[in-house]
């Protein structure tokens, strides 16, 4: 385990205006906004299902950490599905007390319904889309627009070499692997609490693959403003069916576009004015 | 007839010849093909109809590739350049074939962070959006308003292309469209930025739109007016250093932004007023000098608005009233629309202005119908566009109400309606 230890990166080399640290001839890839990366290797392989289950998994916890959600995703799910707002002819003879914070649950809970049921929609597809296709990368914009977001987060899953579930390392293992080496990196903590905005999901996957929620932009390119966060994803051991083997093996890296979930998600907080 | 026949061979020989024809291809949203697939089964496609006449749009085929993957195909605003409608040969033009896909998504929005408030202070569009799809082709201005416009803007890149000293040859990328309420200004503006990022596919990979809100830039403190212009102008400036986008920015209203600063002197405007024009003219100067940005302002009021603004601006288009001729276009865009949605019902022919003129507005069968609607046109002459555009609308709610109609009832229906709306302005024009 050791030897596959995480290798954290903080503001690594791209020096953006924020920092100004960029020494004279030093040759850094000029990046608008200011950029971190954190990186983790695993010490094996690991399923195409696993990979979908950082991605949610690493999307559950931005949209927390970046104040999106009130709660962490699974806490809000529990509590809503078990809760089922009361519809306003229910109120049973509650005090006129409880009743006056309702009215303005009423609005809260339909906005966490709306946030729940569409991150469902999106976590589902993005299943369905790693069944399909290779998924060499996935980003998570938020606020501004898809091409010019205040913020994104990149999941590079290009070093990923990818096996079956019994050659495969326990999905479960790899994640906690992946949450230890973003909270050593501690990137979220020092981020200013923002605005709730909206979010969008894009994904990279082969031309052909057959998936019909996920919309083709095929004139898309990765940001280069915004702040930016990178998790790269690898495993060590290069022995099997990497993403960088199946290029070759399949086809040209221009057969690989970007897919927009066709929906946003809109961050909501509890008692926002 | 020998003498059309003669007419005919004349326009194919002269006014053709590499005549650049700009021909659009909508891909379907779900579409992945790649875009040199796609233009090889449009050339394809177009070597089979190589003479037409015309604008045209093809939105099925024959071919599966294209039925898959394509939503529509147009060779778009060869009336612009034409006078007349005429027979264009493909194989002596020179084409240009842009392929787009529609942004799904609405607008969003763009907020100034000052003193714990959060205003809107702009809508933000990434283009060619599904919002403005089809406006350029429904705006109808007599002049050369539309082809103008195009011009200049081909020129501005073209003068960035070769570098030209913009000290000794200055060009200041302002558009100000002015005129009377409802002509369409805002929606020109709007439909001339999603034209020219299609246009440009080839060199810009999308295309964004900022609509500034201006009121939203005056700060209820003294002094703050001016500081949130630069804000957002500092937003702005961060968009347009992405080389692959091209920027436009629409400020509408524009007077709320550059009014006169001769005003302060009469004592009517506030000082605060004033940093705001200065803030906006010296932020205009500062982004300027980048090749992939134009401003697109509009106006009701242009003596309103500060004269160094007005310097600034490199075209002011009046947009007026639409003509007698104009309207007929719009009337007849209208029942188009109608037909297709078979509320007016049956399917009627009904014959351009052009084709009026040809049969010398003989009255017959065919044309009896399109010449009472040129002479509800003529009627209509002196209400606005958007006045126009409701009519249709307001001809069935006040005297039709029911699921179909005949293109006759119809016809009267909107005579009474135009009628009613002249009573209408010259009741408000009394009571005031």
């Amino acid at each position: 385990m050791a030897a596959a230890a995480a290798t954290q990166g903080k503001g690594a080399g791209l020096g953006g205006g924020a920092e100004g640290r960029e020494g004279p001839g030093v040759a850094v890839a000029v990046s608008a906004g200011p950029a971190w990366a954190v990186s983790v290797a695993f010490p094996g392989s690991v399923t195409q299902e696993g990979c979908f289950r950082f991605t949610c998994e690493f999307l559950k916890h931005v949209l927390y950490q970046r104040q999106q959600l009130p709660l962490p995703y699974e806490q809000l799910a529990f509590f809503y599905r078990r809760q089922p707002p009361r519809a306003p002819g229910q109120a049973n003879g509650d005090e006129e007390v409880v009743r006056k914070v309702h009215v303005k649950d009423q609005d809260c809970s339909q906005k966490c319904q709306q946030v729940l049921s569409d991150l469902e929609g999106v976590f589902k597809h993005l299943e369905t889309m790693f069944t399909l296709t290779l998924v060499p990368c996935v980003l998570i914009l938020l606020g501004g627009t898809s091409v010019s977001p205040k913020e994104f987060y990149e999941i590079n899953l290009q070093g990923v070499s990818v096996r079956g579930a019994e050659d495969s390392l326990q999905t479960a293992a790899c994640i906690r692997k992946l949450f230890h080496s973003l909270f050593l990196a501690d990137v979220f903590s020092e981020l200013q609490t923002g605005p709730t905005m909206g979010v969008t999901v894009m994904v990279q996957g082969h031309r052909n693959c057959g998936v019909d929620w996920f919309k083709p932009k095929l004139n898309y390119k990765v940001p280069t403003r915004g702040r930016k966060l990178t998790v790269n994803v690898s495993c060590s051991h290069h022995t099997s069916t990497g993403l960088s083997d199946y290029q070759e093996m399949n086809s040209a890296w221009d057969d690989y576009i970007w897919f927009q979930a066709p929906v946003t998600v809109k961050g909501f907080r509890y008692f926002s004015s | 007839m020998d003498e059309a026949a003669n007419d005919l061979k004349l326009a194919l020989q002269n006014d053709c010849e590499s005549l650049p024809i700009d021909i659009e291809v909508h891909q379907k949203s779900n579409s992945t093909a790649k875009k040199e697939d796609v233009k090889s089964s449009v050339l394809k496609l177009l070597n089979r109809h190589n003479v037409i006449f015309g604008d045209y749009k093809w939105t099925e085929f024959d071919d599966h590739f294209l039925t898959n993957n394509v939503q529509s195909i147009a060779i778009v605003d060869t009336e612009l350049k034409l006078k007349e409608r005429q027979p264009i040969s493909l194989h002596k033009c020179s084409l240009s074939i842009r392929i787009f896909h529609l942004n799904e998504e609405g607008p969003s929005t763009e907020n100034l962070e000052a003193e714990d408030e959060d205003i809107v202070a702009a809508n933000h569009w990434v283009l060619p959006t599904v919002e403005f799809h089809g406006l350029w082709d429904s705006l109808i201005y007599d002049a050369e308003v539309k082809s103008n416009l195009l011009d200049y803007v081909t020129t501005t890149l073209l003068f960035s292309d070769k570098n030209v000293d913009s000290n000794l040859i200055s060009w200041n990328r302002v558009v100000l469209l002015h005129g009377p309420p409802g002509t369409g200004k805002t929606s020109l503006c709007k439909a001339l930025a999603q034209k020219l990022t299609i246009r440009l596919s080839h060199r810009y990979l999308y295309g964004q739109l900022v609509e500034i809100n201006s009121h939203s830039l005056f700060s209820k403190w003294f002094s703050e007016s001016g500081k949130l212009v630069t804000k957002m102008f500092q937003k702005i400036q961060a968009l347009i250093d992405d080389k692959d986008a091209l920027v436009f920015v629409l400020i509408d209203e524009v007077e709320s932004l550059t009014a006169a600063r001769s005003a302060v002197r009469a004592g009517t405007e506030p000082s605060d007023a004033i940093r705001v024009v200065n803030a906006v003219l010296t932020q205009i100067d500062q982004i300027k000098r980048y090749p992939n940005v134009v401003i697109l302002t509009t106006s009701n009021i242009t003596e309103k608005i500060d004269m160094a603004f007005v310097d600034r601006a490199d075209i002011k288009q009046y947009i007026g009233p639409p003509s007698a001729a104009a309207i007929f276009k719009i009337y007849l865009s209208c029942l188009e629309e109608l037909m297709k949605c078979q509320i007016i019902y049956p399917r009627q022919q009904l014959l351009t202005l052009r084709e009026l003129e040809m049969i010398g507005y003989l009255e017959n069968d065919v044309s009896k119908l399109s010449l009472i609607l040129k002479a509800i046109s003529r009627k209509s002459e002196g209400l606005s566009g958007r006045v126009l555009r409701k009519l249709p609308f307001l001809a069935h709610a006040l005297y039709i109400q029911s699921p179909n109609v005949t293109m006759t009832t119809f016809l009267q229906a909107l005579s009474l309606v135009v009628d009613k709306q002249f009573e209408e302005r010259a009741k408000l024009a009394n009571s005031v």
